[in-house]
């Protein structure tokens, strides 16, 4: 029996394990060992109650598969074959191949892959990227996984991807109805710890609730939301079949439209099939959406009436064939009813949280940059790259010079970035692809690239073809197997830092244990190798780019790592926050104080106050038609938004042998891959393919029978949930299951992405959602 | 005095920080055998359904059918508070008895995964309460569904609803909880219950 015992120590510090949700935690340790941990007691003021993933944290840190020294590879690749070497020695094969690749190759040849884990302020990637700007650069990859579709679309509409053009969640409080599209908020939070007890205060609104999803989700539950399901990569037709209602009804609020936005008559054209002879009617989008009729004309009905009105769609839908036509279809459908810039209304922002002025140091936006070392040489020598919208707007306005969101990880949007989505492609086809190198070298950080990316098998022929790998991870996962150096990484647990929370507050990291064997820091390790490529490591001072968007006085900014310490970063950042670093450090928690606005209203300034305020398109309106676009003449990016058919559904032989639509949704006990191998969050619901009763019986398949889930690209064995929570002919498996291959490479760890293809949309996004698949019986 | 809980069944989605802070805090190693279980229920057809989850564990129950079943009189029920606690030195253990385990309808009684394993349950946190604190459970809830106190106290504050969906209230041991129940108003026929944790 467990005593709350004096000799305990409590220490606060900070959750946020890849999840952008950051929760409070309280850990005993008592003789230097965590013994459990609490959570936010929380008075005053909102509280940032922890997950079962915070909860589970001693067991992250003390998972006896912790990899606790350097490792170098003895067998093949993917074999998992290591011994163990020195730090000193794996610093110095790094460098080496490193600088051996550059000279051989150039340092194009070197690609650079990060993501997120349980990073902060101060201990990311960024801090790698700092080492090998000063060597010459590096390839980097382009946008995320996440979210590049819902980014191009903003760009598009809004001429921003500052959140998407997302208001604050508590918004949602002024809505008289909100249509939750894709949204599974309860569960995922999505850029808003607070998001649970918005929802909770939501209930109490009495506003009508819709939930337009292939799935009846726990938000809808939670709710009591009406639930529409609909297929996958379908939700675009939805949104022009509701277009159509409300033109033919003529409930547009064209005063708006017209003040605000251009290109509402060539879209108005689209919509009643002047421009294709094809009318955009209810019944034409039931065939492809599986919406009835007189559902889509009553939920238009209810959208264009009831005011204000929110949509609050999240990434996923735009995580499609050709996802950006979801987002800008949206963006139109709020101008239409006249719910831009207001409170309670918005969407197509893809379950953003507005951005918050008092928090510039958010983890996606200036931390990154912040951190990062900029102007890698490889990227300037490079010409833009055609298609890139922002880097257009940004030579118009300067304000886009600013990082933003989408910049998560220091990309860029010159031609020698690579997208995110094809790394695997160009290191298989290089120059002889049309490729601007042939990639050699790759460096990961806190990713499970095979894992998480599109088409497994493809990104396991990239992984073998090439001269060298290095990662910097935790655990044995399926890409570190595959690596020749292995440098082995701390937890937060282990480390100071600061992490801040949109809208919500600053926390201070403070270490609660000691790293576990010889695993370091990420700015331990980023020192070490800037050591041993014997970089110039001198302090600079420069202009930081985000600097430069706050002020005219550009700020000293430190370029340095070598000669500074993890506290000169952690009061720098604190610092910038205004906020002093030891009080910080002492309560742990900095919450917004209450006299500062807590509601930020995207766009209320472009409406409200238009003469001073200017949309930041080329037009200065919303732009439903963008002559940007036009100019791309991309068949796939039309000048405005369309339904475009998912290219898998379109094909006849694809749609007979694969009948099934693929989803992959996030897994309420863990984040992406991170805590599939806790146990405690492993326990709690196994790893499943949930599929409709009526599927399930067509195939003879039972609830828990293995089921091997299929299509050209791969296979994936995982027991059957059967369950009326899911629309017949989609199937759900939910993304993140740790890739398991047996001796005859099938995958019996239920990672769906085996099955997804690389091929992004035409905005360059993962298309996670509305692969064809087949099921059976295993 | 009796203490008891108040779930509140329409702001819970099954999230489980409770289970798992329970876990953690009550050092309970992986494994079916949990202080806390949520059941998750799906109700109804396609495209027709109704989704709760309900809040099991230890009820401390006026009654309670596991102190009758203990051939050894190892579980008792504490005369200041109600709370139903089992003494691990007169248990006869999981592999041997399980007798309470059989007698409890609420499947209180757990087997841990450890050799030799008595009968552990939940005991509100014994130990917390006694250092003036709430249960882990309470605090480590998200949507602030749980609440644990004197149970005239919760009825006074929240009322007396005592059925809730995947719930039966048995008169005969007058279990300690009260609830504000999630409401199936179509009354659709039960299609799947999940047990969290549900194991691998």
């Amino acid at each position: 029996m467990s005593k709350v015992e004096s000799t305990e120590k409590v220490i606060k510090t900070i959750c946020m394990d890849h999840c952008t949700t950051a929760c409070m935690l309280q850990v005993y340790v008592k003789d230097g060992k965590v013994t459990r941990i609490e959570t936010d007691d929380g008075s005053p003021g909102p509280q940032f109650r922890a997950c079962v993933k915070g909860r589970s944290y001693r067991q992250m840190l003390y998972h006896p598969d912790r990899i606790t020294y350097p490792l170098r590879r003895t067998g093949e690749r993917g074999e998992g074959k290591f011994e163990r070497i020195s730090w000193d020695e794996a610093l110095e094969t790094v460098a080496a191949q490193l600088m051996r690749v550059k000279a051989i190759y150039g340092s194009r040849s070197n690609i650079l892959l990060t993501s997120g884990g349980d990073f902060g302020y101060l201990h990311y990637g960024g801090l790698i990227d700092r080492a090998l700007v000063k060597i010459g650069g590096y390839t980097g990859v382009q946008g995320t996984v996440s979210d590049k579709a819902t980014e191009f679309a903003a760009k598009a509409s809004f001429g921003t991807v500052h959140y998407m053009g997302a208001s604050s969640r508590n918004n949602l409080l002024d809505s008289k109805l909100v249509i939750f599209w894709g949204f599974n908020g309860v569960v995922t939070k999505c850029f808003g710890g607070h998001t649970p007890s918005v929802f909770t205060k939501l209930k109490e609104t009495g506003a009508k609730f819709f939930c337009v999803d292939p799935r009846y989700t726990e938000t809808a539950a939670f709710l009591d939301a009406q639930w529409i399901p609909i297929k996958p990569a379908t939700d675009a037709a939805l949104a022009v079949a509701m277009a159509y209602v409300i033109i033919k009804e003529n409930l547009q609020d064209q005063e708006f439209l017209d003040k605000y936005t251009v290109g509402f008559d060539e879209f108005k054209n689209y919509v009643l099939g002047q421009e294709d002879g094809i009318p955009k009617t209810p019944a034409w989008a039931e065939e492809i959406t599986g919406v009835p009729a007189d559902t889509i004309v009553m939920l238009a009905n209810a959208y264009a009436t009831i005011k204000p009105a929110s949509i609050m769609d999240s990434f996923s839908p735009g995580r499609t064939a050709y996802g950006e036509q979801f987002n800008r279809t949206l963006h139109t459908l709020v101008a239409m009813t006249g719910n831009t810039g207001v409170s309670g209304g918005g969407g197509g922002c893809g379950g953003m949280t507005g951005w918050d002025p008092l928090r510039p140091l958010f983890l996606c936006n200036g931390a990154h940059v912040h951190m990062s070392g900029g102007n890698n040489p490889v990227d300037l020598a490079s010409p833009l790259r055609k298609e890139d919208l922002e880097f257009q707007w940004a030579k118009r306005n300067p304000t886009f010079a600013m990082p933003e969101p989408g910049h998560y990880y220091f990309g860029g949007s010159t031609t020698a970035y690579l997208n995110r989505v094809r790394v695997a492609d160009a290191i298989l086809r290089g120059k002889a692809g049309g490729y601007p190198a042939d990639y050699k070298l790759l460096f990961l950080v806190t990713i499970n690239w095979l894992n998480q990316y599109g088409d497994v098998n493809k990104i396991t022929q990239a992984l073998k073809k090439l001269e060298f790998v290095v990662t910097i991870e935790q655990f044995m996962t399926a890409t570190a197997k595959y690596a020749d150096i292995i440098l082995p990484h701390n937890t937060l647990l282990e480390r100071n830092d600061l992490v801040t929370s949109p809208l919500m507050f600053t926390g201070y990291r403070t270490a609660v244990a000691d790293s576990i064997g010889e695993s370091k820091s990420m700015f331990e390790i980023a020192q070490g190798l800037a050591s041993k490529l014997g970089v110039d490591d001198s302090m600079e001072e420069s202009k930081s780019m985000f600097d430069k968007a706050e002020g005219p006085e550009p700020k000293v900014r430190s370029t340095g790592l070598l000669n500074t310490t993890e506290e000169y970063w952690l009061k720098q950042g604190a610092d910038s926050l205004e906020l002093d670093v030891e009080t910080l450090k002492k309560d742990c928690i900095q919450r917004v104080p209450e006299d500062v606005p807590q509601k930020i209203v995207a766009f209320s300034g472009e409406i409200n106050d238009p003469e001073n305020f200017k949309f930041t398109t080329p037009s200065g309106k919303i732009e439903i038609y963008s002559q940007a676009l036009a100019d791309l003449e991309n068949p796939g990016l039309p000048p405005i938004p369309k339904f475009i058919e998912n290219w898998e559904t379109k094909d006849d032989s694809l749609r007979t042998r694969y009948p099934l639509m693929l989803i992959t949704t996030h897994f309420w006990r863990r984040t992406h891959g991170r805590f599939d191998n806790v146990p405690h969050c492993k326990e709690l619901e196994r790893q499943s393919v949930y599929m409709n009763s009526i599927d399930a019986e067509e195939r003879g398949i039972k609830e828990g029978d293995m089921v091997r889930v299929f299509n050209d690209r791969g296979q994936t064995v995982v027991p059957a949930s059967i369950t009326e929570k899911i629309m017949p002919g989609v199937i759900d498996v939910p993304e993140g299951a740790w890739y398991d291959p047996d001796e005859n490479g099938i995958d019996r760890g239920g990672c769906p992405n085996v099955l997804l293809s690389d091929i992004p949309s035409p905005g360059g996004g993962l298309c996670t959602n509305g692969a064809l698949v087949q099921a059976e019986k295993a | 005095m009796q203490m008891g809980f108040y779930f509140n069944q329409e702001l819970c989605w099954h999230c489980s920080a409770c289970l798992v802070a329970c876990k953690d805090w009550h050092d309970v190693p992986p494994g079916p055998g949990s202080y806390i279980r949520i059941a998750v229920i799906e109700k109804g057809k396609f495209p027709d359904v109704f989704m709760a989850a309900m809040f099991h564990t230890c009820y401390h129950c006026a009654e309670p059918a596991c102190v009758e079943a203990c051939p050894v009189e190892a579980i008792t029920k504490r005369e200041e508070d109600g709370i139903v606690v089992v003494d691990p030195e007169e248990c006869l253990g999981m592999d041997n008895c399980g007798a309470c385990k059989d007698q409890c309808p609420y499947g209180a009684p757990q087997s841990i995964d450890v050799e030799d394993a008595k009968m552990q349950k939940c005991d509100l946190c014994q130990d917390r309460l006694s250092a003036g604190k709430d249960p882990i459970c309470v605090g480590a809830c998200n949507t602030f569904a749980i609440a644990v106190g004197p149970l005239d106290e919760l009825r006074k504050k929240y009322g007396d609803v005592r059925q809730a969906e995947g719930f039966e209230y048995d008169e005969a041991l007058s279990p300690s909880i009260i609830f504000k129940p999630m409401i199936d108003k179509k009354n659709r026929t039960v299609q799947k219950t999940l047990m969290i944790p549900g194991g691998n």
